[in-house]
This record gives C-alpha cells, sequence and structure tokens, in this order.
C-alpha cells in the first residue's frame, strides 16, 4: 500500500499549502494574534516559535479550527477557508497533536489509531451494524494501514494496552501515530517533545524527520527547545506578544536582533 | 432438595429478573453520561413517553385528539385501524430518533460547555415537559401495552420443578412470570449488542473517543453533534425497551415515569460509566430487595423493596464512592 503523499515541486518555486493572510485573533479585549501572515511550503518543516504567551498555541487552533480569527484569510490547498467547524477540517486532510497530550485514555493504543482513521471511513450506521460485509471489509483495509503506522513509530509491544497506562514519552508518540493514521496532507505538533529526556527527545526529532522524508507530510511545529527547532525545520517563524517578528531559515532567525532581543530581553 | 431451599433458589431468580429490569433504565443514563457528562433526569419520563407513543400508534389513536376536538368541536379518537406491533415499534423508533435530533438542536447544541449542574437543570425541565406533551399527544388515561409478549407464570416450569422437592413437603413448584424471562433475554441481547457496536465499529469507537476527551475527537474528525445525536437516540431506544417492558408489566401510566427512581440506587452501585456496572448493579439490587424482604421483611413488618435499595446504595457510597465499576476518583498533588 502506497503512504505516499504529493510530494513537494523539488525544483522551482515550492507550492504554497498553507497561506495565513493578515490574521487577528482576539478573546473580547484580549489581542492573542495581531496581523500575522506567513505561509507553509508543501513537504517542509515550518517551526513556529516565540516566549510564552506569544501567541503560538493560538495560531496552531486558528489553523486547526478551534479558534476563528476575526480578521484575516486563511487559504489552505488552493480554497478560501470560510467558518468550518474543526471536524470539518480534519476531514480537509489537517491532523494535529495537543501540548497537553489529548488522547483517548480509556482506549487502547490500537482503537486510538483507529479513531485516527476516522475520516477514511465513510460506510453508514446500517451497515455498521449489520457489521458483516462492507463494513468489515472496510475495518480490515484500515486496520491493514494502522499496523503500518505502529510499525513505524516501534509501537507493537503495546498496541492493544490501554494507552491511560503508558508512559508519559510512549503516549506523546501514540498521539503522534494517531494523527498520521489520518494521512494529513498538513500535520500540526504543539510541543511534541516538551517534558520528554534527552533520548526520547532523539527518538521523537527522528520519528518527525522520518514522517517528513518517507510520507512527504508537510508538518508545522511549536518547539521550545532551540536545538531542535534549527535542527529540523526548513524554515521558522517568530511570535512575540501575538505579532510577527520574524521569518525566515534557521541561520538567518538565529542571528536576527529583534529575535535575539525578544528571547534575551534588551536593557533600557 | 428441601423445599426451603427451593423457595430461596425462587426469590434469587425472581430477584434477578427484576434486577435486569432496573438494569435496564439503568442503562439509558449511563449511555447518555459516559458519551456526555449529562445526568439526563428525562430517561423515565421517556420510557414513559416511549411506551405511550407505541401503544398510540399500535392502536391508531388520533395524536393530539384531546386539543383538536377542543379547537374544532370535532368528535374523533381513534384512526380506526391497528398497526402491526412490529411496524409499530419501528415507528416508535424513528419517533425516538426524532425527539434525539430535537433534544441536540434545541438543548444541548445551546449548552455547549455550560457546567453539568445547568445541564441536569435542562433536563429536569425536559422531563416535566414530555411529561405535559406526551399527556396532550396521547392522553393521560391508564393503557394497556400489548406487542405480543407471554406473560404470567411458566405452568412448564411449575410441573417440571414440582419434583424437585423431597417427598411429603410443601412444595407447589416455581414460580417465574414468563414476561420476565423474555425482558431477561432480550436485556441480554441489548447489551451484547451494544457492548459489541462500541467495541468493533467506527462509529461506537467515536462514542468512546467523545466520552474521553472533546478536542481531541473533533480533532480527528468526529462531529459532536453528530454523536449527541447518536448517542441520545440509542438512550431512546433502551427506554423504549424498558417502557414495552414495564409498560407490559404494570400498565401505561404515569407511575412508569418513577421507574427512573429505582435506577438511581443501580447506578450509585454500579457507577454512573459503566455498562456492566449497570447490568451488576441492577442484579444486586434485584436480588438483594427480594432476598431481605423473603428473609427479614416478615420479621419488621414487610414493604421494605420501598428503602432497601437506597440502604444499600448509601452503604455502597461510603465505602465506594465511585461505585463497583466507576472510574477512580484519583487528585493527583
Amino acid at each position: 500500500m502506497s503512504i505516499q503523499n504529493t510530494t513537494a515541486d523539488q525544483q522551482g518555486q515550492p507550492e504554497v499549502l498553507l497561506d495565513l493572510k493578515n490574521i487577528s485573533l482576539s478573546f473580547g479585549g484580549v489581542k492573542a494574534i495581531t496581523d500575522i501572515s506567513f505561509d507553509i511550503y508543501e513537504g517542509e518543516v515550518r517551526a513556529i516559535i516565540g516566549p510564552n504567551g506569544a501567541g503560538k498555541s493560538s495560531m496552531l487552533n486558528v489553523i486547526n479550527g478551534f479558534y476563528h480569527p476575526q480578521e484575516g484569510e486563511i487559504w489552505f490547498d488552493g480554497k478560501q477557508r470560510t467558518g468550518m467547524k474543526p471536524y470539518e477540517i480534519a476531514y480537509q486532510g489537517i491532523a494535529r497533536t495537543f501540548q497537553n497530550i489529548a488522547l483517548f485514555k480509556g482506549m487502547s493504543v490500537l482503537d486510538n489509531l483507529m479513531t485516527g482513521r476516522f475520516t477514511h471511513m465513510n460506510k453508514n450506521l446500517f451497515w455498521q451494524a449489520l457489521w458483516k460485509g462492507p463494513a468489515e471489509q472496510e475495518e480490515i483495509i484500515n486496520r491493514e494501514f494502522v499496523e503500518h503506522i505502529i510499525d513505524f513509530l516501534e509501537i507493537q509491544a503495546i498496541r492493544k494496552t490501554p494507552v491511560g497506562r503508558l508512559p508519559y514519552g510512549l503516549q506523546k508518540r501514540v498521539e503522534l501515530g494517531r494523527a498520521l493514521a489520518a494521512q494529513p496532507k498538513l500535520l500540526l505538533l504543539d510541543e511534541p517533545m516538551a517534558g520528554m529526556n534527552v533520548e526520547e527527545k532523539e527518538d521523537m526529532c527522528r520519528f518527525i524527520l522520518d514522517v517528513n522524508d518517507t510520507f512527504g507530510t508537510t508538518i508545522a511545529l511549536i518547539e521550545h527547545d532551540m536545538g531542535v527547532v534549527m535542527d529540523i525545520s526548513d524554515r521558522v517563524v517568530v511570535l512575540d506578544y501575538g505579532r510577527k517578528i520574524g521569518d525566515g531559515d534557521p541561520t538567518a532567525v538565529r542571528n536576527d536582533q529583534t529575535v535575539i532581543d525578544a528571547y534575551l530581553g534588551v536593557s533600557h | 432438595m428441601s423445599a426451603d431451599f427451593l423457595y430461596t433458589l425462587e426469590v434469587i431468580l425472581n430477584g434477578l429478573m427484576a434486577g435486569v429490569m432496573y438494569s435496564l433504565v439503568a442503562l439509558g443514563f449511563v449511555l447518555i453520561f459516559k458519551a456526555s457528562g449529562i445526568f439526563n433526569y428525562a430517561q423515565g419520563v421517556m420510557a414513559l413517553f416511549a411506551a405511550m407513543t407505541l401503544v398510540g400508534i399500535q392502536t391508531g389513536q388520533i395524536p393530539f385528539a384531546h386539543l383538536i376536538n377542543a379547537i374544532f368541536g370535532t368528535e374523533m379518537h381513534h384512526f380506526g385501524w391497528q398497526v402491526p406491533a412490529f411496524l409499530a415499534i419501528i415507528l416508535t423508533v424513528g419517533v425516538m430518533v426524532l425527539f434525539a435530533m430535537i433534544v441536540e438542536k434545541y438543548i444541548l447544541h445551546h449548552l455547549v460547555n455550560q457546567e453539568p449542574i445547568i445541564l441536569f437543570m435542562a433536563t429536569i425541565g425536559l422531563a416535566y415537559f414530555m411529561e405535559g406533551f406526551g399527556d396532550i399527544m396521547w392522553g393521560s388515561e391508564i393503557k394497556t401495552m400489548d406487542v405480543g409478549i407471554p406473560s404470567g407464570g411458566s405452568l412448564w416450569l411449575e410441573e417440571y420443578t414440582l419434583g424437585w422437592a423431597a417427598e411429603g413437603e410443601r412444595y407447589w413448584g416455581m414460580y417465574i412470570d414468563k414476561l420476565d424471562m423474555v425482558a431477561t433475554l432480550v436485556a441480554v441481547i441489548l447489551v451484547v449488542s451494544l457492548t459489541l457496536f462500541s467495541q468493533y465499529t467506527k462509529t461506537g469507537r467515536a462514542l468512546r473517543a467523545v466520552a474521553d476527551d472533546h478536542q481531541a475527537a473533533l480533532s480527528v474528525g468526529i462531529s459532536l453533534r453528530a454523536i449527541w445525536v447518536i448517542v441520545w437516540s440509542i438512550a431512546g431506544f433502551v427506554a423504549l425497551v424498558a417502557g414495552i417492558m414495564w409498560g407490559a408489566k404494570s400498565g401505561v401510566q404515569f407511575s412508569l415515569s418513577l421507574i427512573a427512581l429505582k435506577a438511581l440506587p443501580v447506578l450509585m452501585l454500579g457507577g454512573f460509566t459503566s455498562i456492566p456496572g449497570a447490568i451488576i448493579g441492577g442484579l444486586i439490587i434485584g436480588v438483594g430487595e427480594k432476598l431481605f424482604e423473603f428473609a427479614i421483611g416478615p420479621m419488621i413488618g414487610g414493604a421494605t423493596e420501598n428503602w432497601f435499595a437506597y440502604v444499600l446504595a448509601l452503604m455502597f457510597l461510603v465505602f465506594r464512592p465511585q461505585g463497583l465499576f466507576g472510574e477512580k476518583i484519583i487528585e493527583r498533588v
């Protein structure tokens, strides 16, 4: 089975998968995001960084449809988005993980990943209730795909374990697996390495790069560990107090004076 | 076997079957509570409403007949036809699904992310609304439910067990109501199919996913609104089954809605979030109250069945507040 997504246009101008134009988001009187624009190319790893409270997670929630910005345009895969619900956006091919793991704790690893296949299963209630026939066929096909993901993430041994019982690092990996099971065009990772030890971080880095290489999945990630960000991302966008203060490849961003000031503080 | 032993066995068997009837009601509560964290006070009234609708459709009653007659001065009550039980049940299921959609659209949808107590209040309002609505729609007189379930004691069992007692003892065979047997069978089928459905289908997994984490469920493409309609439809279906069984046993009337009160101790015992808990809890309460009435009742003047279940549930609350199968409440500091 081919699980290759459409790959980026290798030569010439890269294709834009997601384009955010002048996004502003506020809660009551509090401005979370002010006039931010950036784009994500097909097939790249795009990092969103910034100090605490910079609006990174809000940005992800906007992309994912949890928040609806008051101003600005969102273009995904060549189409403009208009007031879509989060579950409809999942159908468009955007999957995500959460900062505080949001797995289905009572369910096994396998069931969590199968739930990730939700958008790819479309037999209606009638067939499901009947079980034999089309619905069973569909289960088998999707189960096969989920087994690929399990192999890929090296979690064969825990496939039947309820995820609530797994250690933190493995839960993070299962959550990545659930997002991958959806075969997303765009994968959003909200601090995939937060709270991990060095070894777990290295594993996660490897998986993220592998996902990008082998499946060609476009990835947008929020991360605090600068070393990791510089290593794995193609381009970085820097936010501070809800505004964009830097955008470009890792080396350029690292040497940008505004970015350095935002992170280290400036003496007045 | 001694007659005493056989009497006790009979009491236990009858207790188990009464327990199944309690479980049927408790099941509806658990389904909705698990999926949406709402304690649905209206579950009992839903059972009454479903039973009234079934009888109404079956006997060809004209809905809102009293209202229509009062407004237009007409004198009509029946269409003049009888609908076969099977077809009437299917139509009633349709009505309950429609009801689920209306509840989602006009109540739940507007109360997303509200405190549980507010949702609870909403279901209280819903219960009283449905009670009145059911009366206006189908009339408030007591109706008999006849969908062809056999009732009365099983003569075959009585004769069969007659020979079990030792020679010369006063024993007339075991009395078990056929209706109870059917109810048990139906409940077992219902629970097994619900469990299989929630374990092995896409929608079943989605139901469990929503019970665990709303945000994550949305992010994988599950529509909460669709799931709520499905959950309330299933709860409506369970209410219909409970309504049929209880209605066939004791008539379709207002007191049918009070069976919800019998489900409360079952839920305390079994836990609000566990389907097996609802079943085991029901069985324990059923057997417990029948045995207590049989063994201790005569000494203290009888009528213990009214309160025994609550006392048992209170004792459980002291030692295991989350119920037998409920999720453990662990607070990390």
